[in-house]
């Protein structure tokens, strides 16, 4: 240590983070951060540019159609549903940098679906919005370990967890794969080692497991686990990464006429996303897949056809795919969040409103939601799919047939859960 | 991948305040004063040998401010070794930051004086430091009969010292401010001594990384692991885009890179073990140059560039400071024995996955360094003389008299939560006093809120900050950025705490409210945001 001290004076470029100071520091406040007679302010963080991003810089524009219909149609209690968005380029240090400047400096209220196991994770232990007391609701990651909610107080899932994914998967497996050669892509992290850990749970064995460091994945690493899996002689390999991960991998496959019996992880296997980079939709044709909301093609399903109808007068020209459905129903689900905290929201209002009724909040999933004063958990299960040839999910046999589970030893059964109807006008009650 | 170029490894050499005084050599006499005015000057020295030098201005109002430096190396530094060569031990006496000029007018336009040692012994000294302090308290008021006041305030080493002071002699303070401060000798020596060891198990098992000989000999010990470790960094750097270890690795070592695992992660995860801020003066873990490495610079190689710039502070205090305290103490000081690693970065594996290769990589590197592993064997320190250090003087914490903390949040010698430990602790003390309170209230009927005793000014860093060439290569010849490196305060904030150390000792309280708001807003870079909170050193975190 040494006592020298700058004596130049820096230039002030930084942020001046000054904004939140102690509240015997300051006047009594008239209202919540965030919320105003006509505004409540809610962030969101998320790869909006970069390579990372393909597919989830859809969702604020998904989430902002949703608000932007609520708002149209009187907001919650007359305050208009302001959505803030911060580019993070799925880097876990720029978010905790973009989730200070949201608390700090936009002064939003709560976080609204953080994407990213890696970057939530960052923000939890940097940002401390547990400690601040910030909501973070619906964090775009199936990782289990945010459901603790004890370590994460003020965080509320909404996926279901990727230990969820792979306990259904396994059940999936052993019913009509028996006897046969099964291999894994991973990512090596937490993503992964959920993966593993319901996998075992399921009773799963592999041939062959192939992890790959996130960020590593390419053309040519793809190249290299089929190499593995071709030695494995696995007959159905099961892609457990994201976006980037499948699309190389089918590409590639495509390209070397590898064809197992593909199974794909809901994270990445979002057709269109996967489409976007170039893979023929004919390689995912009978590819296995699973969403815990409906096919988005099902314009029978009363929230894929309201929420379609929005997006497209919002967004025009712009498809109607998964992570669309998803950031629609995450913001459908704020609102009623909202609604529930009451005439002049707090954030503590807004977090005892999940608790008390999250689990009864309308919306598209056909699995039901475990919040309560106890859990943080929110979808617990899924339906299984097959691709067709233009490379759309649609539940196997023609009818959604869903699975519910939990993050531990719990069975995976047949869910017989009766999804809540659309509220009048897609607004919450 | 472009290659990367540090200019500068170790940010902060220069150990020398501008302040010169002529050093008295007899101990213990009256200050010798010169009687000038507007400000008159006095020196001395104390009854240990501390030179000490003392200002006071015509207009004298009564309070005077005790500086107390930070750590100064113990031991002359040869010119041949990099970096840090050339240093002679000083004492020359510190009676403001750095001898800043703006902190010093401050004082003297408001009627105050300065005083401040250079105390007697260099390196780890709270101890001895403490009692210098209280002396020179004694000095100045006999020399200064009108002095009613005291105010003590202090960096790095001098934040200890200034805490010290306050805990032991409430008495004496009427506030307090430990800049930058360091934690407790254990918890500070844990977190380099980590480092250290680890990049002696993998890098080159020939640095001796503590346990030195007595004497002479361990003097040079500590010269010989400087330039090792310094030539490790060296290379480190060098090979950072390739991944190659050092030629020096250890079997250990030689087997991970043979599994395929970059020498850059592993020093990523030596940095993470120990503690290490991941921003550092120039890499902010955020930016990356424009092309095809706009996501894989922040994500694989700026966290880990970071490590290499605050680790190479790191393993020099860690030479350094355990020499010196081994020397105090009689023994090995640093005892990894029964250290969890995996568990150290169970938080930050995940966040730092890719810079450190996934999740197997991460596995087998810390399976590497495993207490189960005979290739890389764990310090034992020695039972008497950890004792011993543990005896040499720890702040409790306790908070006595309104006190002001400045840290930057990236700090590589004194980590913030040295700082936040204080702030936590406080708040249970905060929150006793409050039920106190309501309990008397129970017998009185008269609610006394309790006075706020602590401010926390936290020296944050930019959004962004690291700067790229045309040819996308990172640049390392700015300044700091705020928030990063040891001690890097601007004036305006140092003159901040100032105001608000005067503002205590006038009024009994602490700023607060718009009138804070304000001073914080215009001193820069600054925040008071209670939701900010940085993780405790490493070693209160291990059973």
């Amino acid at each position: 240590m040494k006592a020298l001290h700058r004596r130049k004076l820096l230039t002030a470029t930084a942020v001046l983070a000054v904004f939140g100071l102690a509240a015997t520091a300051i006047p009594a406040q008239a209202a919540e951060v965030g919320v105003t007679s006509t505004q409540i302010k809610l962030g969101m963080t998320l790869p909006m540019t970069g390579t990372a991003s393909l597919g989830y810089n859809k969702i604020p524009g998904a989430a902002k159609a949703y608000f932007d219909y609520l708002n149209a149609n009187g907001g919650i209690n007359g305050r208009k549903v302001t959505l803030v968005v911060k580019d993070d380029r799925y880097v876990p240090t720029e978010a905790v940098a973009k989730t200070n400047e949201l608390i700090l400096k936009d002064k939003v209220m709560a976080l609204l679906a953080p994407l990213g196991t890696a970057n939530v994770k960052a923000v939890a232990s940097s940002v401390n919005p547990g400690r601040r007391g910030v909501p973070v609701l619906f964090v775009n990651t199936g990782f289990s370990g945010f459901a603790d909610a004890k370590k994460y107080p003020t965080t509320y899932t909404v996926l279901p967890s990727y230990i969820m994914e792979a306990k259904i998967m396994g059940q999936y497996i052993k019913e009509n794969f028996a006897g046969k050669k099964i291999g894994l892509l991973y990512q090596d992290d937490d993503f992964g080692t959920d993966a593993l850990a319901g996998f075992k749970t399921a009773g799963i064995n592999f041939a062959v497991k192939v992890p790959y460091a996130s960020g590593s994945q390419s053309a040519a690493a793809a190249a290299g686990w089929i190499t593995k899996f071709k030695a494995a002689e696995a007959d159905v390999v099961i892609l457990f990464g994201v976006s980037s991960a499948t699309s190389a991998m089918l590409g590639v496959a495509a390209q070397l006429k590898y064809a197992p019996q593909w199974m794909l992880g809901s994270v990445g296997g979002d057709a269109t996303t996967i489409k976007l980079t170039g893979v023929p939709a004919g390689v995912l044709y009978n590819a296995i897949g699973f969403s815990p909301v409906p096919a988005t093609t099902d314009m029978k399903d009363e929230y894929v056809k309201f929420f379609s109808d929005i997006y497209a007068k919002a967004v025009p020209g712009s498809a109607f795919d998964l992570n669309v459905l998803l950031g629609m129903n995450t913001a459908f689900m704020a609102a009623q969040a909202l609604k529930a905290a009451g005439a002049n929201p707090t954030r503590k209002s807004l977090l005892a409103a999940i608790d008390s009724k999250g689990a009864t909040f309308a919306n598209s999933a056909l699995v039901p939601a475990a919040y309560s004063k106890t859990s943080h958990v929110g979808l617990t299960g899924y339906w299984v799919g097959k691709y067709s040839p233009a490379g759309d999910l649609s539940p196997v046999g023609g009818t959604y047939v869903s699975y519910t589970t939990d993050s531990g030893a719990g069975a995976v059964v047949k869910t017989t859960y009766k999804r809540p109807a659309m509220p009048a006008k897609g607004l919450p009650n | 991948m472009k290659k990367v170029r540090i200019l500068s490894l170790l940010s902060v050499t220069a150990l020398v305040t501008t302040v010169l005084v002529t050093a008295p050599t007899v101990a213990n006499a009256a200050p010798m004063c010169d009687g000038k005015s507007p400000i008159q000057s006095c020196v001395g020295v104390t009854s240990d040998g501390a030179p000490y030098a003392m200002q006071v201005p015509a207009n004298f109002n009564g309070t005077v401010a005790l500086y107390s430096h930070g750590y100064r190396y113990n031991v002359d530094i040869p010119a041949g070794i990099p970096l840090i060569g050339g240093y002679k031990i000083t004492n020359t006496p510190e009676p403001v930051p750095g001898g800043n000029a703006e902190v010093a007018k401050y004082f003297f336009s408001q009627g105050i004086a300065i005083v401040g040692s250079g105390f007697a012994r260099q390196g780890w000294n709270p101890d001895s430091a403490i009692k210098t302090n209280v002396e020179l308290i004694d000095t100045f008021k006999k020399q200064f009969p009108k002095t009613t006041k005291v105010v003590a305030w202090g960096s790095s080493l001098g934040g200890v010292i200034t805490q010290g002071l306050a805990e032991k002699h409430p008495e004496l303070v009427s506030a307090v401010a430990p800049m930058c401060m360091a934690d407790n000798v254990s918890a500070e020596l844990t977190m380099a001594g980590d480092f250290l060891w680890g990049i002696k198990v993998l890098f080159d098992p020939t640095i001796k990384a503590g346990n030195y000989s007595a004497g002479a000999a361990g003097v040079a010990e500590s010269y010989g692991d400087l330039v090792k470790v310094f030539t490790v960094m060296g290379k480190l750097q060098a090979s950072l885009t390739t991944g190659a270890w050092p030629d020096t690795s250890s079997a250990t070592g030689k087997a991970l890179a043979a599994a395929g695992i970059p020498s850059r992660s592993a020093l990523l995860l030596l940095g993470l073990m120990a503690g290490l801020p991941t921003q550092s003066a120039h890499f902010d873990s955020i930016s990356g140059p424009d092309g095809a490495l706009k996501l894989t610079f922040p994500l694989a190689i700026s966290p880990v560039l970071a490590i290499l710039e605050n680790g190479t502070n790191a393993a020099a205090l860690a030479v350094l400071a355990t020499q010196d305290v081994e020397n105090q103490t009689g023994g090995a000081i640093f005892d990894n024995t029964k250290t969890d690693y995996s568990a150290r970065v169970d938080a930050e594996r995940v966040i730092f996955n890719a810079a450190l290769s996934g999740n197997t990589a991460i596995d087998a590197m810390l399976g590497a360094l495993s207490a189960a592993n005979p290739g890389a064997p764990r310090a034992a320190g020695n039972a008497a003389a950890v004792a011993k250090m543990k005896a040499l003087h720890q702040n409790t914490g306790k908070i006595n008299v309104p006190t002001v903390l400045m840290v930057g949040v990236a700090d590589p010698i004194t980590p913030a939560g040295a700082s936040q430990r204080l702030v936590d602790l406080y708040a249970e003390q905060y929150a006793a006093e409050k039920a106190a309170a309501r309990k008397a209230y129970q017998a009185s009927r008269d609610y006394k809120t309790p006075t706020n005793k602590l401010l926390m000014l936290w020296n944050t860093t930019p959004s962004n900050y690291t700067k790229f060439d045309a040819a996308g290569s990172p640049i390392t010849s700015t300044a700091a950025a705020q928030g990063t490196n040891h001690c890097n305060f601007t004036s305006a904030q140092l003159v901040l705490v100032a105001k608000s150390l005067v503002q205590a000792s006038s009024t009994g309280k602490l700023p607060s409210g718009g009138a804070l708001y304000t001073a914080v807003r215009k001193a820069g870079n600054l925040s008071i945001d209670k939701g900010i909170s940085v993780p405790w050193l490493k070693a209160y975190g291990d059973n």
